[in-house]
């Protein structure tokens, strides 16, 4: 099948669906874990911390962390969804067993899986979109861009962690992705504070993880300071994801058809 | 090669996982309309023959043909025409029972009205309409069977390909199960089973191989079996002290002797004559029983061993 084409075919739409149904059913406490969480770390540390200082050249600490929230927050749901609920989709409930009895291809699950982590982190981010307008913190139209940018840095997240649910042979291998890959990429990602001084090696790794990129395709957009550096962030994202989605269709195909 | 009405062809079927040789060239042929079964312990194969079969593994060596496909070139074009019972369940927990019914029926492109009328027909058929709404979970385990019974319904299948259907059920839902299946068989659609309850394959197959570690021993239809395998009836008896004539003193009626443990079974053509013989030689066996041969004697004759634990 052809690799795009599986984004656009109607199973990979029908695994995003079964997604959607399941999730119906506790969509409430998911929108609360996802948003209070986040908007709680968010007014701690802007308000309470950026109380004591602003950053020089940047502003009030609030400001710079608002649109690195957007992308922790894309990071965060695709992520979780990605590595621990696929593992629980594929290990304990036999979703993705009973696809392939019927006639779903591993390209289509994956296919179907990205879209669904698209659609969370848009809807999550989205959500802490509008929290952070309400605070008067987004200075232009251009954040009408952010969905689309959510939706992408989505996908770009759930690559590595879809591979990672599917080659793990215990689940508390999940939590050594968590601990040694996410949790250093936020700290280098920029969404706390500016990166200008950091030494350059830490710098080279930052531009190696999508966080660095979507963090400042989201500040440029809030604060309207677009410019082709902007675009060129945004296509490292889309070429990352060009790149890398089809890595886990290996794994994927390699327990599920063996 | 491949007969007219044959729905499933294999020959010199080998399959090996890294260190195990699960199946060892097995030769089958199964035909439209009719109920075949594999009946074997567990760790025969059966498993590993079904996945095969159903495209879920591939095959290691031999010939295999599904529908007159092969599956390790058209496994969609397969799956698309089969209904599988897997051995695990595998119905998604976090939906109920009619969702679980029209998700599935969409991966065969199934949906709207024609999903929905077919899901509540199905439910009707498998006797769960009152747990339409009901999540997987509060279902019980005859429940679940049946639920997944009907899923492999959903695309109206050529044939219903079920790995072990009944194990772990209780008598009543295992009953339950016959019957539908016992249905399903009377309005001619192909089904292919696998179990390790002689019982289940006396009653649903028309014919049954026996296959042991990885080898098919012998195929034919039940009763077939049972004769040509076992005799018409057996005497057990429990003999420890080993005062049992031996078969030269009782006339040839005794086709066929095993021993496990203190328990001697004789293969003979009627208990009543043998046990009238034994009485004119003065034996009279303490502890006995008279019964019917069984597939449970055709498979102890052949591998030694019992078929359930
Ligand atoms: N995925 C696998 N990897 C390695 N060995 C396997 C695998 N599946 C089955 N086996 C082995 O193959 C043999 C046959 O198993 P199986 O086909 O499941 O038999 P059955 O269904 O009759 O119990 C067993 O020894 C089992 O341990
Ligand atoms: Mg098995």
């Amino acid at each position: 099948m052809n690799a795009l084409g599986a984004f656009f075919s109607r199973n990979a739409w029908r695994v995003f669906h079964r997604n959607l149904l399941a999730w119906q059913k506790y969509a409430w406490s998911s929108v609360a874990i996802n948003i209070v969480e986040p908007f709680a770390y968010f007014l701690a540390l802007g308000f309470g911390l950026g109380a004591y200082f602003s950053l020089t050249g940047y502003g009030s600490l609030v400001q710079f962390m608002a649109p690195g929230f957007l992308g922790l927050t894309a990071l965060n749901t695709a992520t979780f969804d990605a590595a621990w609920g696929a593992y629980e989709r594929r290990v304990f409930n036999g979703v993705y067993e009973s696809m392939v009895t019927a006639p779903v291809d591993p390209l289509e699950i994956a296919a179907g899986e990205y879209l669904w982590q698209a659609f969370r982190s848009t809807l999550y981010g989205c959500l802490f979109l509008a929290v952070i307008a309400g605070f008067g913190l987004v200075h232009s139209w251009w954040a009408l861009l952010c969905p689309l940018v959510l939706a992408l840095s989505g996908i770009v997240f759930a690559i590595p962690a879809l591979l990672v649910s599917f080659v793990v042979k215990t689940q508390e291998h999940l939590f050594y992705y968590f601990s040694f890959v996410v949790t250093p990429m936020v700290m280098i990602g920029g969404v706390f504070f500016p990166l200008d001084k950091f030494p350059k090696w830490a710098l080279v790794i930052a531009w190696l993880t999508p966080l660095y990129h979507a963090v400042k395709v989201f500040r440029a957009l809030v604060l309207g300071t677009v410019t082709a550096q902007t675009a060129l962030e945004a296509l490292w994202i889309l070429v990352a994801i060009a790149v890398f989605a089809f890595v886990p269709v290996r794994s994927i195909r390699a327990k599920l058809a063996n | 090669m491949c007969a007219q009405n044959t729905v499933v062809y294999a020959r010199s079927l080998t399959k090996r996982y890294a260190e195990v040789e699960a199946v060892r060239g097995i030769d089958f042929a199964i035909h439209a309309g009719e109920c075949y079964g594999f009946l074997g312990v567990n760790g025969a194969g059966k498993t590993s023959t079904m996945k095969m079969i159903y495209c879920r593994v591939a095959r290691t060596a031999g010939e295999l043909l599904v529908l007159g496909m092969d599956p390790a070139r058209d496994a969609s074009r397969i799956k698309q025409r089969l209904g599988v019972v897997a051995q695990e369940n595998a119905l998604d927990p976090e939906l109920n029972v009619e969702e679980n019914l029209l998700l599935y029926a969409s991966f065969f492109g199934i949906t709207g009205n024609g999903a929905r009328d077919r899901a509540r027909e199905l439910l009707d058929l498998l006797a769960i309409s009152a747990k339409s709404k009901a999540l997987v979970r509060e279902l019980s385990g005859g429940m679940k069977r049946r639920l997944v019974i009907a899923r492999a319904l959903v695309n109206r299948p050529d044939i219903l390909v079920l790995d072990e259907p009944t194990t772990g059920l209780d008598p009543q839902a295992r009953l339950l199960v016959w019957e539908t299946l016992t249905r399903l068989i009377n309005s001619g659609l192909t089904l292919l089973l696998t179990t390790h309850y002689m019982e289940e394959a006396a009653r649903l197959c028309g014919r049954v191989a026996v296959i042991d570690e990885g080898r098919i021993l012998a195929e034919a239809p039940p009763a077939q079996l049972v004769t040509q395998y076992a005799a018409e009836d057996v005497l057990e008896i429990v003999d420890a002290d080993g005062r049992l004539p031996a078969d030269t003193q009782l006339d040839g009626l005794v086709a066929r002797r095993e021993r496990h443990g203190d328990t001697v079974y004789l293969y003979n053509a009627d208990n009543r004559v043998l046990l009238h013989r034994m009485a004119a030689l003065g034996f009279d066996p303490p502890r006995h029983v008279a019964r019917r041969a069984t597939l449970e004697d055709v498979f102890l004759n052949m591998t030694g061993r019992e078929l359930v634990e």
